[in-house]
């Protein structure tokens, strides 16, 4: 029989009991999707030298995914132009939450959370008005959506919480639509117009950057930022490859053009005018982009200038290590990285999807 | 670095005996090709040296080195990518002009690294291989030179760095790409980590290779209909462009063969067939039909037989290995 001073005391203790963390996951350092033999699709978490440490199956095709800064709860977004979004307990391997994209509306792959994960921040393409949006899901709320933001562009892919608090957005520039070739078909090349916005979290314009006209085709998608809050973005040009334009950018709030960065002729040729992730080295000081067409990881320095290229098929997933970049490919590699070594951590028999959350 | 890691692949390599197609496309068709390309490019070279003017000595030292690299050309791997090898040797397409202008200057300024071999590959690669080469001998602004020109010792710094370039990629194939390759998945190989991923290298190389003939070979002159572009024919200066498709298209049918053996490939080797029966009956060496609706239709034709390769080589070659297109290449976001 549960006597008053049984039950307060039960309470009491339920109270003082530890939320779960990233350690009841088994510490996870980074984490990425994949694909199985079998079809299936998983998210795993995987630690510093690229071991397995905790599996979740998904129910499709994953793309990004955000990562609580304390919970073990990570996001995991559908591939555009997807319509959910899961949220996982990695502690536990269920699913807490799914959430759908408001009716005319569709998840871009990418989110990120804000406020010490408070909110979680949701980068969403309106294909009614081709307006970029930033959907504002309160996970204390059990992930209730409360409101929205624009992202002062169209085709929004990828934002990042800034040291200030505020975001910075890579608009793409590319409209689409999902009634149209399934989502993946460009509506509005000879326009598009990429952009590198800050936005408050309140959805006010602070500053924005564009590239020169020359350059309209080359889709700001990725980003990685370094502690003072240099940002450095990854392109996909939509052009012909063989333009060999640049696919990495650096910029910094109030800087009024990004420093581009190019590797010579002949190494930017082999890069196909694709850039597919974007990662700041863990020491801080180099930026690094994949090319999983090209084969290529190209590592530059802070000051935009080439410093090597490693090379290795289908490579495109990248995240800061504990030294370097930890980096992953669809032949079930993941790799080492600096500026002098690139040496496999592991492989397994699957393929690593397009991107890696460091943790 | 790059040395211990032969050097450890040697030692665990035998441990592991890698898949009969890749042993059999190394040394039945890779490393022949790569000494082929060494011997014509230094043939080439020493042509230059002896006679620098674009004379018939010249011309069909040029051919047979040009035939022999695209015996090689799609191994865009290892080797051929150390130090931007390919596009020092192939720079094609040169969109924005390039070669020319960076020759116009070299020889405006009469500059001096021509007589420094050890510093001629620090030159763009717009500057260097067979396309700058054909500048000089083909295009009228350039081809006029005397034996006492600037020009001449251009010629002759320009094949000597693709004799030397040719003679790496031979040495690195022997001593570094060709035992990576045949220790695929062995414990100390970091370049293949399955035996499974040195067939799939190879097979990627014959892929890209027949999509680069149907893409940019041919893609390119043909344009669209409203506006075909004869004038980006590939090597059409040196009226190489239908025989550059031929030649690469039977490297790719070497390295197809060799992949599959000792099974045999009936369904690529028809459409292997069919596409050297459509070149042969084109006549049409510099693509220059693909101005005019019937001769347009011709090279249409032949892109479209190419194209039907690589569904045949994915059926075929890419089926009786298991082997997909890469996950993150064929469908990024």
């Amino acid at each position: 029989m549960t006597t008053r001073r049984a039950f307060l005391a039960a309470m009491a203790a339920s109270a003082l009991t530890p939320r779960l963390s990233w350690a009841d996951a088994g510490s996870p350092a980074f984490l990425a999707c994949a694909r199985e033999p079998s079809g299936q699709h998983a998210l795993f978490g995987i630690d510093f030298l690229g071991h397995d440490v905790f599996r979740v199956p998904l129910p499709g095709r994953g793309h990004a995914g955000a990562a609580h800064p304390v919970a073990p709860e990570a996001v995991g977004f559908a591939r555009r132009p997807g319509t959910f979004a899961l949220v996982i307990d990695c502690a536990r391997g269920e699913v807490l939450h799914r959430l759908e994209s408001p009716e005319g509306r569709h998840f871009m792959g990418h989110g990120t959370f804000l406020k010490g994960g408070d909110i979680l921040a949701t980068l969403e393409n309106d294909y009614i008005t081709a307006r970029g949006k930033i959907g504002l899901w309160a996970r204390s709320e059990g992930y209730r959506r409360v409101g929205e933001i624009e992202t002062h562009g169209i085709g929004p892919h990828e934002a990042l919480l800034m040291p200030d608090g505020s975001l910075a957005v890579a608009n793409g520039g590319i409209r689409t639509d999902p009634r149209v070739d399934d989502g993946r078909g460009k509506l509005n090349l000879p326009e598009m117009k990429p952009s590198l916005a800050y936005v408050s979290p309140e959805g006010a314009l602070l500053d924005q950057v564009f590239l020169d006209p020359e350059l309209h085709l080359n889709s700001i998608r990725h980003l990685a930022r370094g502690a003072d809050g240099l940002i450095g973005f990854a392109m996909q040009w939509q052009g012909d490859a063989m333009d060999a334009p640049p696919l990495l950018g650096l910029h910094r709030r109030g800087w009024s053009a990004a420093k581009l960065a190019e590797a010579p002729l002949g190494e930017q040729l082999a890069m196909q005018g694709y850039a597919g992730s974007v990662a700041l080295s863990g020491d801080g000081q180099y930026f690094g982009i994949t090319s999983p067409r090209g084969g290529r990881l190209h590592v530059f320095d802070r000051e935009a200038r080439f410093v090597t290229s490693h090379h290795r098929p289908d490579i495109c997933g990248l995240a800061a290590g504990p030294e370097g970049f930890l980096a992953t490919d669809g032949l079930g590699g993941v790799w080492h990285a600096t500026a002098t070594e690139f040496q496999p951590f592991t492989r397994a028999e699957r393929a690593w999807d397009n991107h890696v959350v460091t943790l | 670095m790059r040395l211990t890691a032969v050097i450890t692949a040697f030692a665990l390599g035998l441990a592991a005996p890698c898949q009969a197609g890749v042993k059999e496309a190394v040394e039945g068709y890779v490393l022949p090709a790569t000494g082929a390309f060494a011997g014509a490019a230094e043939a080439l070279a020493e042509e230059a040296r002896g006679n620098c003017l674009p004379g018939a000595g010249m011309v069909a030292a040029y051919d047979e080195a040009f035939d022999a690299w695209l015996q090689i050309a799609h191994l865009r791997f290892g080797p051929l990518e150390v130090d931007g090898r390919v596009n020092a040797i192939a720079f094609w397409p040169d969109k924005k002009g390039f070669t020319p202008r960076m020759l116009a200057g070299l020889i405006a300024d009469a500059d001096p690294i021509v007589d420094q071999p050890d510093e001629f590959h620090e030159l763009s690669v717009a500057a260097r291989g067979f396309f700058a080469l054909e500048r000089l001998l083909y295009d009228p602004q350039f081809a006029g030179y005397g034996e006492a020109d600037y020009t001449c010792r251009l010629v002759q710094a320009i094949s000597a760095d693709l004799a030397r370039m040719a003679a790496e990629i031979d040495s690195d194939w022997r001593t570094e790409a060709a035992p990576l390759l045949m220790s695929a998945g062995a414990p100390g190989n970091s370049t293949y980590l399955s035996q499974g991923e040195a067939t799939r290298v190879l097979y990627t190389a014959l892929l890209t290779g027949l999509e680069f003939n149907a893409d940019q070979r041919l893609g390119r002159p043909l344009g669209t209909f409203e506006r075909p572009r004869p004038a980006r024919a590939e090597a059409r200066r040196s009226g190489r462009s239908l025989r550059n498709v031929e030649a690469s298209m039977l490297g790719l049918r070497a390295l197809a063969r060799s992949l599959m053996a000792p099974e045999a490939m009936p369904v690529t080797e028809a459409g292997f067939a069919d596409v050297l029966d459509h070149i042969a009956a084109l006549q049409d060496p510099v693509l220059a039909g693909v101005e005019d609706p019937s001769g347009r239709l011709k090279v249409e034709i032949l892109q479209q037989r190419i194209r039907a390769v690589q569904v045949d080589v994915q059926g075929e070659i890419g089926a009786h290995f298991g082997l997909t297109a890469g996950f993150n290449s064929a469908d990024g976001d």
